[in-house]
């Protein structure tokens, strides 16, 4: 499939020009809102956000008509001098997750972030619609590089995006978290960089088609790799490098824990799958496959028992978080240890769902936790009783999450299920009287972490074998399974 | 559609649509009364399917299968009535209760495990109705927030869930090893014997049902959730509830191709708790917790039943264990209505102390009851050779604590001015007893499934009647003996169990704020990408 995908290349796609636009269009909204600012810079990002929708749906709707991958050469120049964009069948995927939760944050996000009428801009709504753009055009664009660099630009521009989301409230703890996140991802960064230039010493390209074709097993490579995936997995947050995590997380305002959580943390475990999946060639090392596996576990032991111990609810749902993510590379010993056999390709498929439902599911659960915090004023466990008749809608959206986050027993599903069941029995508890709301909450900014909630639970519904839009323009190490 | 396809899907469609409504509060607050009828279609469903057990259908959603078998029938039934019965003394109970919406909330959520798990054929569908199970029972048995319900309910999922994902290692095995991958619960058994983790699979399941119905030392949640639950919530969850795991065992144990191993331990698990249950049980003072210890000990003679079938490969067992069942569902589920009521009313008492009286008996089988045709069913696997003692035995342990727990009814009057007891309570409570002992028979006379032997000469009588005369004999015996029964103090091993949890997440917690630190964060990133190189390096 590789050599298709090579094929395409040369020719570039018919409706290449989509992947292009999915890069511009939010850049473009980054550089308008930057200049003109103002209450410009929220119009912006709707225009931004409608154009995106439509642009994500459209990749991903000619990726599954044409079962290939979409790509473009900028400017003709082939790959080893030129940049490529491609978007895969996984690609195409989070773009249109990325899209759909951007959206849906960016509408919970207009309660807080309205800039004044009177165009006087404030200094936090303004970042916060320039950030949002920011974030988004650098996930996109690490959805769709094909070469290594290009990624490293896109993973760093991710990452000065989300650090000042983490600051954006401006209390001195939030700024203590985003300086950690910054320098610990600089570190990660560090590493990601060495990796790339010993691969561009040893072959003399980066681009990933390329280097798949050249690569051999030998000693630069495997360092290259080891590498490029530490550097990768201290910024996707992967126990024991998860410290930055929860303050960061938990201090950031509702929406922006909402998009770290859910979509930024991905971009560089999307990159450490590229990396694995795309630029390796056919024989992955099993035994390292394990140790993530192993880090994996790990972590869903720890962030779960972590976060039932919590008294604050953001922190127990950024604990959560560590523990989501430990799923996420389950992924790999599992593809890989099944390598040729029909279960790699359920496997492969499995991980990419519990990828999506857990953004949709965190999304919305800090979404609720945000209304909550709101309307009490706090976010102690201890003292929610009551909340689930003042916020029905709300307590329902994090009940929903909870189950979707709660699927994936025995292990974490047990302890997950203990520690969302302990925040349910409080927020469903009674009280004698109902709890004072310091603000009143409107209900459609309650139906949003509903609906993303839903979202979560309805992938639950999809047969894992038959998803071939996952497989699209990937090399053939999942077995002949799913068709 | 075929009626089959419609009786059963009623069956579980009511509970369904009736839980749904409870999204409304105006309907939810009426609630308790709507859910008396929610069970009626399971009624139904039980009835067409014990007189034709050949009715198997599938629905098209999600691969999701439902059947009903002769054995599945009995509990259906059983269950289903007292559902009813148990519904109506809760439309009573809760009437005062400020949460009663909520309360049938969790009440139709037990109750669509319950009969979901009974008619599942499919492993999926199976574990989904056994986890809304045991999330409507955590619900009930919270229900008054008292700090010992609290206690109780924490207790209860914490033993639940670990049963769970035992029961799902068990079920993912079995499934890995089903042929053709068929999620049907019957495939997959029948093609475990070939697997060479067949006993392993077995094992993990039989853990995990064993802790679903108590068996000790698993038993630890079960008087305490007994004991702090509302009585119409003991009454549904000790009698129909925790056949859940009765069913499970019938289910998934391969009695055609048997495992002397697994069926060992489960009939020795059995004999443990027949007898530790009795011992307990003695001690207590609440009738409710005493009823709770004699659920240890009943479900430890269904376990001992299937573990001996299991062991000698003998499918027959499977039936036995469900008539077995199908009687105590509604005799312990009777009695906790009993030990709600009390005995406070003068006038009403013996409307209260003569029908316990003779369930106490029944349950012990006393000829002519339903509880002697139950141990009639089982005396050909565990009444005869060398397990006639344990028959005996556990005959006459069972009428010492039944008849204790009689006394315990009769003492527990607190209530000097006896006030009168509401008919609401006192007409389910007969109904329920009535039942008790009419069902065995009339099952018996509806189908010829039940392999009981003819029932006429008096040795047969006497051997059903020294057992009771021995326990009666123990038990004045016990009276006599002065001792203060003691208050609930079975919490003690579950408080040791809650503590050692806290120890270990407060380590984690502990070493958490050290990995939060910068230098441990540094050195975990140094560590983990030598790791990575070493292993990536050498370890093709």
């Amino acid at each position: 499939m590789i050599a298709d995908a090579a094929t395409s290349l040369d020719a570039a796609s018919t409706h290449g020009y989509l992947l292009v636009l999915a890069i511009v269009v939010p850049v473009g909204g980054v550089l308008i809102a930057t200049a003109v600012g103002g209450r410009t810079a929220e119009r912006t990002a709707f225009a931004v956000i409608a154009a995106g929708l439509i642009l994500g749906f459209a990749i991903l709707l000619d990726v599954w008509m044409t079962s290939r991958p979409l790509a473009y050469v900028l400017g003709n120049w082939a790959a080893p001098l030129g940049i490529t964009l491609r978007a895969d069948g996984i690609s195409a995927v989070m773009l249109v997750t990325t899209a759909l939760i951007i959206a849906a944050t960016a509408l919970y996000a207009c309660a807080d972030f309205t800039i004044p009428r009177d165009g006087l801009e404030a200094r936090a709504p303004f970042v916060f619609w320039v950030l949002l753009l920011a974030v988004w055009a650098a996930l996109n664009t690490v959805f769709l590089s094909g070469d290594l660099f290009n990624l490293y630009v896109a993973l760093e521009l991710l990452t000065f995006a989300a650090v000042p989301l983490v600051a954006l409230s401006g209390r001195a703890e939030a700024i203590t978290a985003a300086l950690r996140y910054l320098l610990f991802a600089l570190a990660g960064s560090i590493f990601y960089l060495l990796g790339v230039a010993l691969l561009y010493g040893a072959y003399g390209t980066l681009d990933i088609i390329l280097l798949h074709q050249r690569i051999r097993p030998e000693l630069a490579v495997s360092l290259a790799v080891a590498m490029m995936t530490a550097g990768l997995l201290a910024k996707t947050a992967l126990f024991p490098l998860h410290f930055w995590l929860p303050p960061a997380h938990a201090g950031a305002p509702p929406a922006a824990s909402a998009i770290l959580s859910a979509l930024v943390v991905k971009g560089s475990f999307f990159l450490i799958i590229r990396i694995w999946f795309d630029v390796l060639p056919g024989s992955r090392s099993l035994a390292a496959a394990q140790v993530l596996g192993v880090m994996g576990a790990a972590a869903i032991l720890f962030g779960s028992i972590v976060a039932f111990r919590q008294a604050r609810l953001k922190l127990l749902i950024a604990y959560s978080t560590v523990a989501q993510i430990g799923y996420l590379f389950l992924l790999f010993p599992l593809v890989v240890g099944f390598e040729g056999s029909p279960w790699s390709a359920t496997a492969w498929t499995g991980g990419w769902i519990q990828l999506v439902s857990h953004a949709f599911a965190k999304a919305a659960m800090f979404m609720a936790a945000g209304l909550i915090a709101q309307a009490l004023g706090h976010d102690r466990i201890d003292d929610l009783g009551g909340v689930a008749r003042a916020l029905p809608l709300t307590v329902l959206a994090f009940a929903i999450s909870g189950i979707s986050l709660m699927g994936v027993p025995p292990s974490g599903g047990l302890i997950a299920g203990a520690y969302v069941i302990r925040v349910m029995t409080r927020m469903l508890g009674p009280r004698l009287e109902l709890p004072t709301l310091s603000v009143k909450v409107d209900r459609w900014r309650q139906s949003l972490p509903l609906s993303l909630a839903i979202c979560a639970m309805l992938l639950g519904l999809l047969p894992l074998q038959s998803l071939e839009l996952l497989q699209v323009g990937l090399p053939h190490f999942l077995g002949s399974a799913g068709r | 559609m075929t009626d089959a396809t419609i009786v059963l899907s009623s069956a579980l469609a009511l509970p369904g649509v009736l839980l749904l409504l409870c999204l409304f509060p105006s309907v939810r607050a009426r609630m308790p009364k709507f859910a008396v009828i929610a069970p009626v279609p399971a009624l139904a469903a039980a009835w067409f399917a014990g007189r034709d057990p050949s009715i198997v259908f599938a629905t098209h959603f999600f691969q999701g299968h439902l059947a009903l078998d002769v054995a599945g029938a009995l509990l259906l039934a059983a269950a289903a009535i007292l559902w009813i019965c148990a519904g109506l003394y809760a439309a009573t109970e809760m009437r005062r209760s400020r949460n009663a919406g909520n309360f049938s909330a969790w009440w139709l959520t037990a109750m669509l495990g319950n009969f979901g798990v009974v008619m599942s054929a499919d492993i999926a569908s199976f574990y989904l109705f056994l986890a809304a199970g045991t999330i409507g029972a955590y619900g009930m048995i919270m229900h008054t927030m008292t700090p010992d319900a609290r206690r109780a309910s924490v207790t209860y999922i914490g033993f639940a869930l670990a049963g769970e994902a035992s029961i799902l290692i068990g079920l993912v095995l079995l499934a890995a090893a089903s042929p053709g991958h068929s999620l049907l619960i019957r495939d997959a058994v029948a093609g475990l014997s070939p697997s060479p983790w067949r006993d392993l699979t077995v094992a993990f399941l039989a853990l995990g049902f064993g802790l679903k119905i108590g068996l000790a030392p698993l038993h630890i949640w079960m008087p305490l959730a007994y004991t702090a639950a509302p009585i119409s919530a003991a009454a549904v969850l000790s009698g129909a509830a925790v056949k859940a795991g009765v069913i499970g065992l019938i289910r998934f144990m391969p009695f055609d191709a048997g495992s002397v191993n697994v069926g060992t331990g489960l009939a020795m698990a059995g004999i443990v708790s027949t007898f530790y249950g009795v011992a307990v049980g003695i001690t207590r003072a609440n009738p409710k917790t005493i009823l709770a210890c004699s659920s240890i000990s009943q479900m430890g003679v269904i376990a001992t039943l299937i573990g001996v079938g299991l062991a000698t490969a003998n499918a027959g067992v499977a039936i036995a264990a469900a008539f077995y069942g199908a009687h105590h569902v509604l005799v312990k589920g009777g009695l906790f209505l009993a030990a709600g009521i009390g005995v406070s009313d003068r006038r009403n008492r013996w409307l209260v102390f003569v029908p316990a009286t003779v369930l106490a008996f029944a349950l012990a089988g006393l000829p002519f009851t339903g509880g002697y045709l139950a141990k009639e069913a089982v005396k050909p696997f565990i009444g005869e050779g060398a397990f006639a003692i344990f028959a005996a035995l556990s005959a006459a342990g069972t009428t010492l604590l039944m008849l204790f727990f009689v006394t315990r009814l009769g003492s527990a009057s607190h209530d000097p001015r006896g006030t009168p007891t509401a008919s609401g309570l006192l007409v389910p409570w007969l109904a329920t007893a009535f039942f008790a002992i009419a069902i065995p028979w009339l099952s018996l006379s509806l189908t010829d499934a039940i392999p009981i032997s003819e029932v006429n000469s008096i040795a047969d009588l006497w051997s059903a009647i020294w057992p009771i005369l021995i326990g009666g004999g123990l038990v004045a015996l016990w009276l006599n003996q002065k001792r203060q029964p003691r208050e609930i103090d079975v919490a003690s091993a579950a408080d040791i169990i809650r503590r050692m949890m806290t120890i270990c997440t407060s380590t984690v917690e502990r070493a958490e704020a050290i990995l939060r630190q910068w230098q441990a964060g540094s050195i975990s990133l140094l560590a983990v990408t030598t790791v990575l190189i070493v292993i990536i390096a050498t370890g093709r």
